[in-house]
């Protein structure tokens, strides 16, 4: 008897458990199967992506993701190489000659993917609920200083500002906020911040299928206004590990893997070695830069600065820490950005002996049997903050840290989280920090603005300036200008400055990494960071 | 039994406060400002006025007594707020990713029982045997591999090499096999071990030696009574380990690219969507303390002198 009482809560315990796995199985079923992409159609892209590709909405920015946003929806500029700026959903446009009011010609044969047509209310519609949260979208210059938004006819938009800007143009190529969303896509109240009822734009790809954290299938829009892409569907699956990407690659069941920091930079090197795949590397899209606070003590005099950095091998840094995915910086922004290709600053070249006497001149010396340089009994002691999550960051601070102590310079570093790094900056509370700019086509506007703008950083990190409230003044100069020769004359002093002074170091340029099977062709790099990969690509039979 | 029940019950109530002041007072103690990380995370660069914004948005520009308050009385309706990265109510993200979650719970625990009782039982009951040695040696891995590179090892043998499973991903059971042994794999070298040290105490007691001297068949002493007495520590671990096994899951989560909530939660770490955070924890909470009733209430049907010591006591 006592048997049976054994057997029955152990086995009954087993079968409910085997019916509720059973059960549970049941309800994931409906899920497609994926495996690879030969078998279905040969026609389709499988991409990974480290994130759920969010709710498309875009006029915000989290959960959203940039690349998905900008396949279904476009913008009235595009941005392209070398900065040049495109009509897109604006056939052409005419800036009224003080700079504030500009008119757009809308294209006329744009539809959105539910058929409606793209016209000036809808363009209306989408700024005035951009315009909503003000507030919310007040890192982008141009939309705080909208005055008004009008309808001229079906097809002309007007947009005035309050006073010129002219960035304006530029910043309608971001991917987030200001993109069109057609009428079906609003909620009832029109408060796109809230939500929006479905994914309605004018570009290549529509949203066909989706799934949490799961995957995302985007179909060509055979209706698209412009070439219609010839790969018929991009499978986005949500693939969190970067190793767990590399092995989904490597089997065949991704296609293309793209990004900044998406692989390893060992993966990306084994990958490429075995020749089995394409592999691509993007022009510069930002510069990884080293600021020093010249708040700071030690760091104040200019010429501590310049010592740190001859003394250090700035090629040989980058080439072993990045394995040739960066290339060494000359320039605090890359060159390949509009008004950037002429900056008045001296290169740095690796010179061990100028450095130390540079430190020498600047009162700092190493006093005898100490590795450590001394002045009125201080010891130069500096503290690099670097964001522990990024191993790039982490290992050019390490190799600072001996290179520098060769020069008789204590280097400490500090891994903090991505916040805090952000945080510590902002509040002057750093003496060493990494920073990347934002690219394009965000920059170089964005970039001196962040320098001029108090509470970011870089206006109180370069307070030891002589000419800052100079600096400032071209700044604040720069994007009221209409003159086109001055405003190139501008950024070439500003840029010049800022560097010249030894403050912000340029260590090398960020690029994009692409690698793909090889039966995928026509990959380019997007201009624009945030944009999608996949224009032109194209699966051959 | 009943009033026994009742106050494990009433138990649950303080310590679900003490969890959620301990969650509030933890995440409150972190330097890091939400507004901050929510634009962090875009990548923009925030301004005093975008921060404010948020901050009041999220209810942040309160005092913390309120705060707290607040949050609770919203608990106490099962309402756990609306999350600030997706804006969508955290109930809704949490009840639609813990399927994923409990499937492959339920999965590894399902594989974990079937190895390691009859591992653990033939270990036991034959001592140094070549399966005794076996079993010590899978402990001996599954106890030192971490998860994550054992999920990896996985998909590069069974998946990228001999193509039995794929790497990632849901849909079939096929998805289900590797992530649930990856996750089930130190709980084998547990229970085996478990159960091995169990069955040879059980074995000296004096109810074997009686049942031989009365002439029972081997096989019916060791399956019938020394398995049943042995089992019961390893029921007790089981349940604490259902909260574990929902915790753990986390790693095995990204790895395996499931949807679970174990991956969502480990995103509203980085972003400081504290709305989640408090919601997982309780969740975790709640699981633990359930799965440990339930596990005490199965061990009495198995062991009635564990409901009749406790009579004693009344």
């Amino acid at each position: 008897m006592s048997n049976r009482k054994t057997k029955k809560p152990v086995l009954m315990m087993s079968v409910i458990i085997l019916i509720l796995s059973i059960a549970l199985l049941g309800c994931s079923n409906d899920s497609v199967e994926n495996e690879g992409t030969k078998g279905e159609d040969g026609n389709v892209i499988t991409f990974a992506w480290p994130r759920d590709i969010g709710e498309l909405n875009p006029h915000m920015y989290n959960p959203s993701q940039l690349f998905s946003t900008s396949m279904v929806y476009e913008p009235l500029v595009s941005y392209g190489d070398g900065g040049e700026l495109k009509p897109h959903l604006a056939e052409s446009w005419d800036i009224s000659a003080d700079g504030k009011e500009y008119l757009f010609h809308l294209r006329q044969d744009v539809k959105f993917s539910d058929g409606t047509s793209f016209n000036a209310e809808i363009v209306k519609k989408n700024f005035d609920a951009i315009l909503n949260n003000v507030d919310l979208h007040s890192w982008l210059g141009f939309i705080s200083k909208i005055a008004q938004t009008e309808v001229v006819d079906e097809h002309t938009f007007k947009l005035t500002l309050t006073e010129p800007y002219y960035p304006t143009i530029q910043e309608l190529a971001v991917v987030r906020p200001v993109r069109f969303l057609g009428e079906a896509g609003f909620p009832e109240d029109g408060d796109t911040s809230k939500g929006v009822e479905k994914p309605v734009g004018t570009g290549p790809w529509v949203l066909k299928e989706y799934k949490v954290d799961e995957y995302a299938i985007f179909i060509r829009n055979e209706n698209y206004w412009g070439e219609v892409p010839s790969v018929e569907q991009i499978k986005v699956k949500v693939v969190p590990d970067a190793e767990t990407r590399v092995l989904a690659f490597e089997k065949g069941d991704l296609d293309l893997l793209y990004g900044e920091g998406v692989i390893s930079i060992d993966s990306f090197n084994q990958l490429e070695s075995t020749g089995s795949y394409e592999t691509s590397i993007s022009e510069p899209v930002a510069t990884r830069q080293l600021v020093m606070n010249t708040n700071k003590e030690q760091l104040s005099d200019e010429r501590v600065r310049q010592a740190l950095h001859y003394g250090f091998n700035k090629e040989a840094l980058v080439e072993g820490v990045t394995s040739g995915l960066e290339e060494k910086a000359d320039y605090i922004l890359p060159t390949n950005l509009s008004y950037t290709s002429e900056v008045a600053a001296t290169k740095v070249d690796y010179d061990v002996e100028k450095a130390m006497q540079l430190l020498d001149e600047a009162g700092w010396k190493l006093p005898k049997g100490k590795t450590v340089r001394e002045k009125d009994g201080k010891p130069l002691e500096i503290e690099l903050m670097y964001n522990s999550a990024e191993s790039i960051q982490k290992t050019m601070a390490e190799t600072l840290q001996s290179e520098w102590a060769g020069l008789g310079v204590k280097l400490n570093i500090a891994g903090v989280e991505l916040t805090t790094q952000v945080e510590r900056f902002k509040a002057n509370e750093f003496e060493m920090n990494f920073f990347s700019n934002y690219g394009a086509p965000y920059d170089p506007h964005s970039f001196v603005n962040v320098v001029a703008t108090k509470g970011f950083g870089f206006n109180e990190a370069i307070s030891a300036y002589p000419n800052k409230e100079e600096i400032l003044n071209k700044i604040a100069q720069v994007t009221k200008t209409t003159d086109e020769t001055e405003r190139q004359q501008l950024y070439t002093e500003i840029l010049g400055s800022l560097q010249e002074q030894g403050a912000i170091v340029p260590i090398s340029y960020i690029k994009k990494i692409a690698i793909y099977q090889k039966d995928v062709a026509d990959f380019t790099f997007p201009a624009n960071r945030d944009e999608h990969p996949f224009t032109g690509i194209s699966v051959k039979e | 039994m009943g009033t026994y029940v009742l106050k494990r019950i009433i138990t649950i109530v303080p310590i679900f406060l003490i969890a959620t002041l301990v969650t509030f007072g933890m995440i409150n103690l972190s330097p890091v400002d939400p507004a901050e990380a929510y634009f962090a995370t875009a990548h923009i660069q925030a301004t005093d006025e975008m921060l404010e914004q948020k901050r009041h948005e999220f209810g942040l520009d309160q005092p913390l007594l309120i705060q707290y308050v607040n949050t609770l009385i919203k608990i106490c309706q099962f309402d756990f707020g609306i999350s600030y990265v997706t804006n969508k109510p955290v109930w809704e993200e949490i009840t639609s990713r813990l399927p994923a979650t409990i499937q492959l719970t339920i999965g590894s625990l399902l594989i974990a029982i079937l190895v390691s009782v009859p591992l653990g039982f033939l270990a036991g009951i034959k001592k140094n045997s070549g399966m005794d040695h076996f079993s010590r040696f899978l402990s001996f891995i599954g106890a030192s591999i971490p998860s994550f590179w054992l999920g990896y090892l996985f998909i590069f043998f069974f998946s990228v090499k001999l193509d039995l499973f794929p790497v990632e991903g849901t849909g079939t059971w096929k998805h289900l096999i590797l992530p649930s042994v990856t996750l089930a794999f130190p709980l084998i070298a547990l229970y085996t071990r478990l159960l091995r040290a169990s069955v040879l105490e059980n074995l000296q007691e004096s109810y074997v030696l009686f049942a031989r001297t009365r002439g029972f068949h081997e096989k019916m002493i060791m399956g019938k009574h020394v398995l049943r007495m042995a089992i019961s520590p390893m029921i007790t671990g089981l349940g604490m380990n259902i909260g574990n096994l929902l915790t753990g899951a986390i790693i095995v989560e990204a790895v395996f690219s499931w949807p679970g909530f174990g991956r969502y939660f480990i995103d509203a770490i980085f972003n400081r969507d504290v709305p989640v955070i408090q919601a997982y924890v309780l969740l975790a909470a709640g699981v633990f303390l359930i799965s440990n009733l339930i596990v005490d209430l199965v061990q009495m049907y198995i062991d009635p002198r564990i409901s009749r010591k406790g009579r004693q006591y009344q």
